[in-house]
């Protein structure tokens, strides 16, 4: 799942950062508003952490721009105006979360992860089908109990598949979920991580469907 | 300070009252010369035909009363009289004057001499006295007299008429005052007027609606009006500024701090040294934004719509912990007071409430003659009875077991104590839990709003 955190402070944008890249997610960052209200507009985000203090743009005025263009990815604000009124304005403008700072990570984390869970229609953070569990919680898959060490990459790729369980997702889309902006998006390499992905968590978990993409089963 | 209208009326009666008191001084003095005047002229007249009359019949005088003829001279003390006195000092006199006689001035003048004497009747008369020589050389003392008792009377009715024509004149000049006052102090009544319109619309004065002498005044208004609005402006952006230079790093201190705790370090007293001074931030931004309160803009706000962005929020809030919010208000209520602070309280209150309930929350805001009334309920435990004081107090918490730093409340009154407005804390007659009460006043009754904590 790919995340958009538009904070200006980079010490804080790097440790939420860290954080959200240890639960399988791919983050990128923007420093200010200008940025922010481009790459929303551009990349296809899962989700949006956005600072309503970002310098050259306001967050609340890129979220209504987003909102306006029919952009409907789920928006988190955080921030360190903790007044009832922007709340209200935040809330209104479009987002779907409000947190203020300064703020718990792990309490950020699962806001998060509600709120992904949310997007993908889901309400159990447990993912289980065929033997394999997968944890949206802490991006820990285990096989028949036992658990899965598997690399960030692919924790992306099985989460993508995961939130978007039931649904045929092409590789195109896959690079796109799986990949940070500057990342090198070669989508011969997604083929790769599928293949490794079966051989860890059993040839039938994944499905591909000959030119067209992967597909994981709804639980 | 005494009023301008009462200056002006004041001064404005007082100058009437001098011109008419100088113009009834020098009209009732020329008028009365005039009728003594013309009462002495026509003594003069009888005087004169007093004379004519005994040049003809100076060797006889006794025959005179013939020769003037007058009722009034024949009628006894009728208040005209005549007297002759002859070269030999026999008088002759009118019957009017009965026995008595005039007595004649010092030294018998020869000019026509006029005087102010008792009567006969004891009454004050006007005499004419002349000595006079007539052709055979002979030298009479001829005096002509009358009563003033008309003159007085004559001189009574005309104050008395000039009196009432100078109390109408009065009464003229302080209506015209008063129309004057009206029509100079109307530019300042409409000023005073729209100062108070325009400020609730947040908008400025046309300095060109005003004449020449009140535009500048108006230039200050809209000036001060502008510099009120920045200060305000510019103490929360300053406030905000602050809160976002202080809360990144201290959110950032945070982070680290539970890293190295994963890692087996012991951060406890470090976490809790930053709780305290996330918990100080807290209070010290809560007083700031009370301190910079909107209560000097004099905003008004339209309530309705505030209470409407609650509930789409907190109706969204409570469907994620399965709870209900029910709110009443009635449209196009307004109220006086900023929309950043009103909502503050609304926010901080209906959190409270949400944190408390056991499933239902609920807010009702309507108007009443001197104010508006918002009731935020709940149907959680409420306060026990006695102890609203130690919960109305800043940062006072009677149950830990929920998260928050107690400050909701203590921040709601700050601010509604800057409108003159009250909060009670009350049990709940719909719901049973708390029922918090808030009452806010139609018209301004600014307090000055706290300090900020230090």
């Amino acid at each position: 799942m790919r995340i958009l955190l538009a904070e200006d402070d980079t010490t804080l944008a790097s440790q939420v950062k860290t954080l959200l890249t240890a639960e399988g997610r791919v983050v990128d960052v923007a420093q200010d508003g200008e940025e922010a209200g481009f790459l929303g507009s551009t990349e296809p985000y899962d989700m949006v952490i956005l600072d309503l203090g970002l310098p050259i743009r306001d967050g609340i005025s890129i979220l209504k721009e987003w909102r306006a263009a029919g952009l409907d990815m789920p928006v988190l604000i955080l921030t360190a105006r903790d007044g009832w009124t922007d709340r209200v304005d935040g809330l209104d403008a479009g987002a779907d979360d409000y947190m203020t700072k300064p703020f718990h990570m792990p309490e950020l984390a699962a806001r998060v992860r509600a709120m992904l869970r949310r997007k993908s229609g889901r309400t159990n953070p447990l993912f289980e089908k065929d033997g394999v569990a997968f944890d949206t919680r802490n991006a820990k898959v285990t096989l028949g109990g036992v658990p899965v060490d598997l690399t960030s990459q692919e924790v992306a790729v099985l989460s993508y598949l995961i939130h978007n369980a039931g649904r045929l997702i092409s590789r195109t889309e896959l690079s796109e979920h799986i990949y940070e902006y500057d990342g090198d998006r070669d989508s011969n390499t997604i083929a790769v991580f599928i293949t490794r992905l079966r051989k860890k968590l059993g040839s039938d978990f994944i499905q591909t469907i000959r030119g067209r993409g992967y597909m994981v089963d709804a639980a | 300070m005494l009023s301008l209208r009462r200056r002006a009326m004041i001064g404005g009666a007082l100058s009437a009252m001098a011109s008419i008191l100088v113009g009834a001084f020098v009209l009732l003095s020329s008028i009365e010369n005039n009728v003594l005047d013309r009462f002495d002229r026509a003594l003069a007249d009888r005087h004169s035909q007093l004379v004519v009359a005994l040049s003809t019949t100076a060797n006889d005088p006794t025959r005179l009363a013939e020769r003037v003829y007058d009722p009034a001279y024949t009628t006894p003390y009728s208040g005209r009289y005549w007297q002759i006195t002859s070269p030999d000092g026999q008088i002759f006199t009118s019957t009017s004057m009965f026995d008595a006689a005039l007595k004649e001035p010092f030294g018998a003048p020869s000019t026509l001499t006029r005087r102010s004497i008792m009567g006969p009747a004891g009454e004050p008369i006007r005499a004419v006295y002349q000595k006079i020589t007539l052709e055979d050389g002979s030298a009479w003392g001829v005096s002509v007299a009358e009563s003033l008792a008309a003159l007085t009377a004559e001189r009574q009715q005309t104050r008395r008429s000039l009196l009432l024509a100078f109390v109408l004149v009065g009464l003229l000049g302080l209506a015209g005052a008063f129309l004057q006052t009206t029509t100079i102090l109307h530019p300042l009544d409409k000023l005073r007027r729209d100062v108070a319109k325009r400020w609730e619309q947040d908008e400025d004065l046309t300095t060109a609606d005003y004449p020449e002498e009140v535009a500048p005044l108006v230039d200050d208004i809209n000036e001060l009006l502008a510099r009120n609005r920045d200060i305000i402006a510019r103490a929360r952006r300053q406030a905000a500024d602050l809160a976002h230079a202080l809360k990144t790093p201290t959110a950032i201190l945070r982070n680290e701090l539970a890293l190295l705790a994963a890692q087996n370090h012991d951060m406890e007293a470090s976490v809790e040294a930053l709780d305290r001074v996330d918990a100080q931030l807290g209070r010290s931004l809560a007083r700031m934004r009370a301190a910079n309160s909107g209560a000097a803009a004099n905003i008004r706000t339209d309530l309705s719509n505030s209470v409407a962005r609650f509930t789409r929020l907190f109706t969204s809030m409570a469907e994620r912990d399965g709870k209900t919010v029910r709110t009443s208000c009635a449209p196009s209520l307004s109220i006086r007071m900023d929309q950043q602070d009103i909502e503050e309280v609304i926010g901080n209150l209906l959190d409270n409430a949400l944190k408390w309930c056991n499933s239902e929350i609920s807010l009702t805001a309507q108007k009443w003659d001197e104010g508006v009334e918002i009731l935020i309920e709940d149907d959680g435990p409420g306060i026990p009875e006695g102890q609203e004081r130690e919960a109305l107090k800043s940062g006072g918490r009677l149950d830990s077991s929920k998260p928050g730093t107690g400050l909701g409340l203590a921040i709601a009154i700050d601010l509604l104590q800057a409108y003159g407005a009250k909060l009670n804390l009350e049990k709940s007659a719909k719901l049973g839990g708390l029922a918090v009460r808030i009452f806010i006043p139609g018209k301004l009754r600014t307090v000055a709003p706290q300090k900020a904590a230090a």
